[in-house]
C-alpha cells in the first residue's frame, strides 16, 4: 500500500505523498526527538526530512526500499540539526572518584537525568544507532543499511554508546562527583 | 553480562518513557510547502532500477560531507529578509544564475536564513567585514544562518558551509580526551601554527601562504585518522578547536566546536582582513569526490571583500 503511494508520489502526486507523510510523520518525529533530545530541533529535522524526501523521491531507485531510504534522510536531517545543538555544548566532564560502582534504583529520576546527560554526550552517529536499534527494534544489519555504514561499525557504535550510557549511570552512583569546566 | 543486560533494559525503557509526540504541526508545514518544493527528477530510467543496485551501493559509500566554516566574524543577520521560506531558488534545472553582486553593501548583505540558495553570489557581513561568496552550482541549502549545506550522496551526509562565530580561540591538546591547549596568539600565523600541530591529526599540507579575496591568508590541510582512539574513550567525539562563545549560552567559556568525524579532511584558510582574523573551514569525507572538492576551492576562490 505504502509502496503504491510512494510510486505515485515519485511521479509528483502530492495527494499520495500527503498520505505517505501522514503515515510516517509521527514515527519520524519520535525518532528525531529521541536522537536530538529536543522537540524543537526534532520538529525541524522531521520537517526538513519530509521535504527532502519529497524532493528526492524521483531518485529513489527501488520504491520497496522507501523505509530505509527515508530513515536515512531523517538521520541526515538530525545530523544537520545536531550540529546546531553541538555548537553550544558546554565542555563539562564528570570526574569519577574511586568509589565502587553500583546500579540501584534503576527507574529513578536521577537515573533518567544521568541517562539524558550521558546520551547528550554521545555523537549523533552513536545516538542514531541506539535509537534505531533499541527504540525501533531494528536489527543492526538494518541499522547499518539505513546509515550506510558497515555492520561492524554499527556494532562498534552501539557498544561504545552503551558503554558511555553505563558510565553515566555509574558516575551517578559514585558520591561525590565533581563537575568541572575545562 | 548481567550489567550489560541491565543497561540495555534501562535504555530501552528510557527511550520508551518519553511522552507521545504529535507531528500535526510539522505535517501542516510540510504539506503547505510541497507546492513550493519541486522534485528533483531522476537521471536513471525506471526500468534500470534493478540493475543499479551495485552502483547505488557505491554511491552510498562515496557519499561526501563537506563543511566550510567561516569564523572570526559576528553572527550573520537574524532571520530577516527572506522570511525563513525554504526555497530561495526553484531547482538546479530551472534556476538561472542570478547576476553577481560584485560590490556587496551592508544594506544588501542579508544572507537567506533558510532554504535553497540560488547559483551565484551571496553577500554577508560578519564582525563588520562585508564579503561575498559565489556558489557555482545549485543544491546548496541555507540552514537558518548557521551553515549552508549540499547533499552529495544518498548517505546521512552532504556538503555544507558553516558560519561560525567567533573564530576559534584555541585548539585541543588531546582531541579525544578533550584537554585544551592554551589560547592561540592573535595573528593568523599563530592560529595556523596551532591548527597544524593538533595531536592526533595528520598534516596534509601547510601552513602555506596563499591569498583569499586578494588578502593574505594561511592555508592548512589536515586529516583526522579513521583509527583515531576516540572510539575507545568514554566521551565520544574528536574535538579540534574551542571558542569563547559569548552570548551563546554554551555554559563556557570555553565552548567546544562540534566533534569532527573520523576520516575527515579539513581545509582551513585563515585570512587577515584589516586586522580581523577570518577563519574559513572546509571538511570533506573520504568519498567526497573531486567535483565537490573542486567546488569548495571554487567557492573559496570566489570570496570578495568589500
Amino acid at each position: 500500500m505504502v509502496t503504491d503511494l510512494v510510486i505515485r508520489a515519485q511521479r509528483g502526486d502530492k495527494d499520495a505523498y500527503a498520505l505517505v507523510v501522514a503515515e510516517i510523520a509521527d514515527r519520524f518525529l519520535a525518532v528525531a526527538r529521541r536522537i536530538l533530545r529536543d522537540l524543537d530541533l526534532a520538529e525541524d529535522a522531521t520537517q526538513q526530512a519530509l521535504l527532502a524526501i519529497w524532493q528526492d523521491l524521483p531518485q529513489l531507485r527501488d520504491p520497496a526500499r522507501f523505509e530505509a531510504w527515508s530513515y536515512r534522510l531523517l538521520v541526515r536531517a538530525c545530523y544537520a540539526e545536531g550540529r546546531k545543538e553541538r555548537r553550544w555544548v558546554p565542555n563539562l566532564r564528570l570526574l569519577p572518584t574511586d568509589e565502587p560502582i553500583s546500579i540501584d534504583d534503576l527507574g529513578s529520576v536521577v537515573d533518567r537525568d544521568e541517562l539524558e546527560r550521558g546520551f547528550r554526550r554521545l555523537s549523533i552517529d552513536h545516538r542514531a544507532v541506539v535509537v534505531l536499534h533499541h527504540y525501533l527494534d531494528l536489527p543492526l544489519e538494518r541499522v547499518a543499511d539505513i546509515l550506510g555504514i558497515p555492520v561492524g561499525t554499527a556494532h562498534s557504535r552501539l557498544h561504545h554508546a552503551m558503554r558511555g550510557l553505563r558510565a553515566a549511570l555509574d558516575a551517578d552512583a559514585r558520591p561525590p562527583v565533581r563537575e568541572v569546566a575545562q | 553480562m548481567s550489567a550489560d543486560r541491565d543497561i540495555t533494559r534501562i535504555v530501552r525503557s528510557w527511550l520508551r518513557t518519553d511522552e507521545h509526540e504529535s507531528a500535526d504541526r510539522v505535517l501542516d508545514i510540510v504539506l503547505a510547502r510541497l507546492d513550493a518544493t519541486p522534485q528533483r527528477r531522476s537521471l536513471w530510467p525506471a526500468r534500470r532500477i534493478s540493475d543499479m543496485n551495485a552502483i547505488a551501493k557505491f554511491a552510498i559509500a562515496a557519499a561526501a560531507v563537506v563543511v566550510i566554516a567561516v569564523a572570526g566574524i559576528n553572527l550573520m543577520p537574524a532571520s530577516t529578509g527572506v522570511g525563513g521560506g525554504p526555497a530561495v531558488s526553484p531547482s538546479a534545472s530551472s534556476s538561472p544564475a542570478p547576476q553577481p553582486s560584485p560590490t556587496p553593501t551592508p544594506a544588501a548583505a542579508v544572507f537567506p536564513p533558510a532554504g535553497e540558495l540560488a547559483i551565484g553570489r551571496h553577500s554577508m557581513i560578519r564582525g563588520g567585514v562585508p564579503f561575498s561568496i559565489s556558489l557555482p552550482t545549485a543544491g546548496w541549502q541555507s540552514e537558518q544562518g548557521y551553515f549552508i549545506g549540499k547533499d552529495v550522496g544518498v548517505g546521512p551526509d552532504g556538503a555544507s558551509f558553516l558560519f561560525w562565530d567567533p573564530d576559534p580561540q584555541g585548539v585541543y591538546a588531546d582531541p579525544c580526551a578533550h584537554r585544551l591547549r592554551p589560547p592561540a596568539g592573535p595573528s593568523p600565523a599563530d592560529l595556523a601554527a596551532d591548527v597544524s600541530t593538533i595531536p592526533g591529526t595528520d598534516v596534509v599540507s601547510g601552513p602555506s601562504d596563499v591569498t583569499v579575496g586578494g588578502r593574505d591568508a594561511i592555508q592548512v590541510v589536515i586529516t583526522v585518522p579513521e583509527d583515531a582512539p576516540c572510539e575507545a574513550s568514554e566521551d565520544s567525539g574528536f574535538l579540534l578547536w574551542y571558542d569563547e562563545g559569548p552570548g551563546s549560552g554554551c555554559g563556557g567559556p570555553p565552548c567546544p566546536r562540534y566533534p569532527s568525524a573520523l576520516g575527515v579532511t579539513i581545509r582551513v584558510w585563515i585570512v587577515d582582513v584589516h586586522g580581523t582574523r577570518l577563519f574559513i573551514e572546509a571538511e570533506s569525507y573520504k568519498g567526497a569526490g573531486p567535483e565537490v572538492e573542486q567546488e569548495i576551492q571554487q567557492i573559496v576562490d570566489s570570496i570578495q571583500f568589500e
